[in-house]
């Protein structure tokens, strides 16, 4: 890999803030995103995968460097936001920043940031499959989560994931079924008493009172 | 006696018309669940319905009026409920329907909208049947519409996507069923969403609606016409996409009902829950009673759950 000092335009020794900071303005600047169908975008999204692995390697190098009290106050802010960096082994950064861009409706972008991915994790299969669900692509997102789910069946997120999707249909089921179910029993009724009558007719009885 | 003979034969073409016998393009699949409708509701549903018939029938002649379907109608009561405007209506003697009087909606810029979508979606499903088979009926219908396809943005998008989705299809094997769905999904979200300029949020919201109500469309009308095309040895999606092995019609559906059905009710949901976020200035119930009930009414009827089959013409 190149200097990633050099590919985020920064001082080597730079703060963590600093290498935040610039980060977040190369990202703006080289999103795909943005570009359409502009030839550029291949260009921009390997741009992309640099800065950002530049970026990772920084966060994850530079904080045993940084002790000075100074960056406490940074530091907990890293933590407050990266919290979910906790279950995600292969490259959290990008997992962090894919989880924004589908916070924010991005969901391309977060797409062509997974798909740019080599590791296929439960995390991958998870956000691929949030994804997919907002999508529409109800088939392969249920396909992904229950690949992250049975990757890591006691991570609760995953779990949730898995059940929403069923629960959902559920509910809208069962609020058919539950009207219907009324007309149900109104036939019964009528197929008792036709039944009652045809009985009747052949001289037995079905129901005694009428 | 000729003429006599000649009013039978327009009688039973005209009932055979009445049943949905006679329809070109088979998509009517979004409709209300009549049993949970308010008379009212089913009143109006019929009448934009019959607005509809009449709508094409000005604009475009007879012949095409049999193109007619569920479908387009809701498509017209969906984008009719974003405007405030009163409902004109009239009561007719329908050349379809001698025998009573109908009440139909008129001038109304959704029902003309949702004709010429109708005209256009025909011609090219009609195209499309030309180059499978070959037949003389699609020969001689295509001529008739052809002087009303014109050369505009929606006409263009509509045949392109068409194009892309058959073109797909032939090669069915290489894509999942929602890359394959995708196409005619995002046709149906493009013809929903393109009626309303200058919205953007709006267009959004209807777009996404759009998109999964053409994917249910899709799907459940390749789940319906399954047997059949396996029979008749014709495309079907599902057959294409899920039995390599050459499964019969029953090991197919064993197979693979339990996936269908999680699509079509993922997507239901999805339409349903979306309907619910649209500034709707009318025909609210109606629109509920088909994203709510009607939908799952319909997939009921297709997966032959339901005891008593009512998918016969309203």
């Amino acid at each position: 890999m190149a200097n990633p000092y050099e590919i985020l335009g920064v001082r080597e020794g730079a703060s963590k803030e600093e290498i935040k900071k610039a980060y977040r303005e190369l990202a703006k600047k080289y999103h795909p995103d943005q570009y359409g169908a502009n030839p550029l975008k291949d260009l921009a999204e390997e741009k992309m995968r640099e800065i950002n692995e530049a970026y990772e390697y920084l966060m994850r190098n530079s904080s045993d460097s940084s002790s000075s009290s100074s960056f406490t106050s940074s530091n907990n802010y890293n933590n407050t936001n990266n919290y979910r960096n906790t279950n995600s082994y292969g490259s959290p950064n990008v997992y962090n920043s894919v989880r924004s861009d589908i916070q924010r409706g991005n969901y391309s972008a977060a797409e062509t940031a997974l798909n740019s991915m080599a590791t296929r994790d439960a995390e991958w299969y998870y956000l691929m499959g949030m994804v997919h669900m907002r999508k529409g692509w109800y088939d392969s997102a249920r396909n992904y989560v229950t690949t992250a789910y049975n990757m890591s069946p006691t991570n609760p997120e995953y779990r949730d994931a898995y059940n929403t999707m069923n629960r959902n249909n559920n509910n809208y089921r069962n609020n058919y079924y539950g009207r219907t179910f009324r007309d149900d029993e109104c036939d019964f009724c009528l197929k008792l008493w036709c039944l009652d009558s045809l009985c009747e007719c052949a001289g037995g009885d079905l129901i005694g009172c009428c | 006696m000729l003429r006599f003979s000649l009013l039978i034969v327009y009688i039973k073409f005209f009932a055979k018309v009445e049943r949905g016998v006679v329809q070109v393009i088979m998509f009517g699949y979004v409709m209300p669940y009549k049993m949970e409708l308010k008379v009212r509701d089913y009143e109006k549903f019929k009448a934009y319905y019959c607005g509809l018939c009449h709508t094409i029938k000005d604009q475009y002649g007879n012949i095409p009026r049999v193109t007619l379907n569920y479908d387009m109608t809701f498509l017209a009561i969906l984008l009719d409920s974003l405007n405030e405007n009163p409902l004109a209506s009239k009561q007719i003697i329908c050349t379809l329907h001698p025998l009573s009087k109908k009440l139909i909606i008129i001038d109304n810029e959704p029902l003309k909208y949702a004709a010429q979508c109708n005209i256009v979606l025909t011609y090219y499903k009609l195209i499309d049947n030309i180059n499978d088979d070959n037949s003389l009926k699609s020969k001689l219908a295509v001529k008739v519409l052809k002087k009303h396809i014109k050369d505009n943005a929606l006409n263009n998008y509509i045949k392109d996507s068409l194009n892309k989705l058959y073109k797909m299809e032939k090669e069915a094997y290489n894509y999942n069923i929602d890359e394959i769905s995708h196409c005619f999904a995002d046709l149906t979200a493009y013809i929903i969403s393109d009626y309303v300029k200058n919205n953007d949020e709006l267009k959004e919201k209807l777009y996404w609606l759009g998109y999964n109500l053409g994917k249910w469309i899709y799907i459940i009308d390749a789940w319906d016409d399954l047997e059949k095309d396996m029979q008749n040895k014709k495309f079907n999606l599902i057959n294409a996409l899920y039995n390599k092995d050459n499964l019969s019609f029953q090991e197919l559906t064993r197979k693979v009902k339990e996936n269908i059905d999680f699509i079509l009710t993922s997507c239901a949901y999805s339409c349903f829950t979306s309907l619910k976020n649209l500034p709707i200035k009318k025909n609210q119930e109606l629109l509920y009673n088909i994203l709510e009930l009607g939908l799952l009414e319909k997939m009921d009827t297709v997966f032959k759950r339901s005891e008593f089959v009512n998918g016969q013409s309203l």
